[in-house]
């Protein structure tokens, strides 16, 4: 009876989950799909998402390690309120964020004048796409390596620098390895959190073709001018990329 | 992401779902449903008690994208009245049969150029948007706003004062297609930018942090807003009353307090 339910309810998510997935690709006209990919907007809409979510995967692993670290092993005061606040961005609306970040970093925002003295112009650039995506998806990525390095046994690094092994070394081949389950499974959500990344990107970084606007900017003005087709291939080609990098990943893993 | 593709269909079952229902046990004979384009959110939330006090008749807002509201419309969508921003919402309302009675222009709406208080780049006319290094912020050409502002530029190509390529400067100067004309007022606002385009019926809201400057004649084109009765009118006299209301004299002044102009 209670397995019973367990698949119902089970079977019942999977579908949810998979139908409009399948849908998306069973609207797909193979025709239109080429001559879509094919259009210079689309083009630079995919290159400027593999290019920004690369960079921002870079700078929250360079980042967030290091903070995934303190937060699991460190014994420093206010050590929950940071805990805490590493995780607001998730909860946050994306437009929110944008907000935020336009009201610090903007032309007349807090740090406007600095950054202008600086010749430094945030706002609509793409340095401001890596920054929104930064902002909105690092925090998956520290949650998972935080979670990750607390469950790691502290017995076998101990061992390790016993050996002769320095802390870095230590670091590097057992603690990294032992967590690599969690930083992997962390480094997929925040990825796939900043390719999908939307909100936070048109209030801060705006619009603009081969500067700001991503997949799902370029996806969102397609639905909007009623080019559906146009729409649909990037979306599949969107959903195509998280696929292939989660698929990837759990291979990687499994080594 | 599945989620961009089914953005419509979600908005549109919100949009459904948060139709105001008319309250349990009234006449329905005493009350009314009006779609409304977004634009007309401020004008016509004013004149509703003023329609109500006229004619003893409730009437309830739903207000979205002329595009969605014609979408739901053609759906089944239970109204009364459609106020739409332009005229092709409209036209395809008619071609559907959705429409019960002629539409009526009952207000208009001019382009503005709008730049921060203080006027950053010194912008004195629509030539200074071609100016170099000026940040200007336009709506997508997909949006209606941004389609009317191209269109505009294209028209001062070669006019004394403006170069043949124009419309093609100001684009070089284009650093953001925003997806629709509020969040142009915003980054405006926020000075952001240096100058974008909006209607001058949302400059109103944004007080004293902007200033506005006009298109020479005959450049940008005017939105017109029609407005007719839905055939399937659950309150067909109610719905007439309304569309009377909105162009009389009494209507009109609401919409001219915003910053419409009369048709």
């Amino acid at each position: 009876m209670i397995r019973a339910a367990i698949a119902v309810a089970s079977a019942l998510l999977v579908a949810f989950i998979v139908l409009p997935l399948a849908g998306l690709v069973l609207h797909l006209e193979p025709r239109a799909f080429a001559a879509a990919l094919a259009t210079p907007s689309a083009r630079n809409a995919l290159r400027l998402s593999v290019v920004t979510t690369a960079l921002s995967l870079g700078l929250t692993v360079a980042f967030g390690t290091p903070l995934a670290y303190a937060l699991a092993r460190g014994r420093f005061p206010g050590r929950r309120v940071v805990d805490a606040v590493v995780d607001l961005p998730i909860v946050v609306p994306p437009a929110v964020a944008g907000l935020a970040l336009l009201l610090v970093f903007g032309r007349n925002g807090t740090l406007g004048p600095a950054l202008h003295a600086l010749g430094i112009t945030l706002s609509f650039s793409t340095a401001a796409v890596v920054m929104a995506q930064v902002f909105v998806a690092s925090p998956f990525y520290v949650r998972a390596a935080r979670g990750g390095f607390t469950t790691v046994d502290r017995t076998l690094e101990a061992a390790s620098e016993t050996l002769g092994m320095g802390p870095l070394r230590t670091f590097a081949y057992v603690t990294v390895p032992l967590a690599a389950p969690a930083l992997l499974g962390g480094l997929v959500l925040s990825w796939a959190r900043a390719l999908g990344e939307f909100g936070a990107t048109i209030m801060f970084a705006g619009n603009l073709t081969g500067i700001s606007q991503t997949l799902p900017l370029a996806v969102y003005l397609d639905l909007e001018s009623g080019d559906v087709a146009g729409a649909t291939a990037l979306a599949v080609t969107l959903v195509a990329l998280s696929l292939a990098i989660v698929i990837a990943v759990r291979a990687l893993a499994r080594d | 992401m599945n989620r961009f593709a089914c953005i419509r269909a979600l908005g549109a079952f919100l949009a459904l779902a948060t139709v105001p229902a008319a309250p349990a046990g009234a006449d329905p004979a005493s009350v009314i449903t009006v779609f409304a384009a977004a634009s007309l959110h401020e004008a016509f939330t004013a004149a509703g008690p003023a329609f109500t006090k006229a004619t003893g008749t409730a009437v309830t807002f739903s207000f979205a994208g002329s595009d969605s509201l014609e979408q739901q419309l053609a759906q089944g969508a239970p109204a009364d009245v459609f106020a739409s921003a332009n005229e092709l919402q409209m036209q395809k309302a008619v071609a559907a049969g959705i429409t019960g009675s002629d539409p009526k222009t009952f207000a208009r709406n001019r382009l503005v150029i709008v730049v921060p208080s203080g006027n950053p780049a010194k912008i004195a006319s629509a030539a200074d948007l071609a100016k170099s290094g000026v940040k200007v912020v336009f709506a997508a050409p997909t949006v209606p706003v941004g389609a009317y502002t191209r269109a505009g530029l294209k028209k001062l190509d070669g006019r004394p004062g403006y170069a043949a390529d124009f419309d093609a400067a100001v684009e070089k100067n284009v650093v953001s297609n925003e997806l629709d004309v509020k969040a142009v007022a915003t980054k405006i606002s926020l000075g952001e930018g240096d100058a974008g385009v909006v209607y001058a019926t949302d400059v109103a809201p944004l007080g004293t942090k902007v200033e506005t400057i006009d298109f020479p004649p005959d450049s940008v084109a005017e939105a017109t807003y029609p407005i007719a009765t839905v055939k399937t009118a659950p309150n067909p006299k109610g719905a007439q009353a309304f569309v009377d209301f909105i162009l009389s004299p009494a209507g009109q002044a609401f919409l001219k307090a915003r910053g419409f102009i009369s048709p």
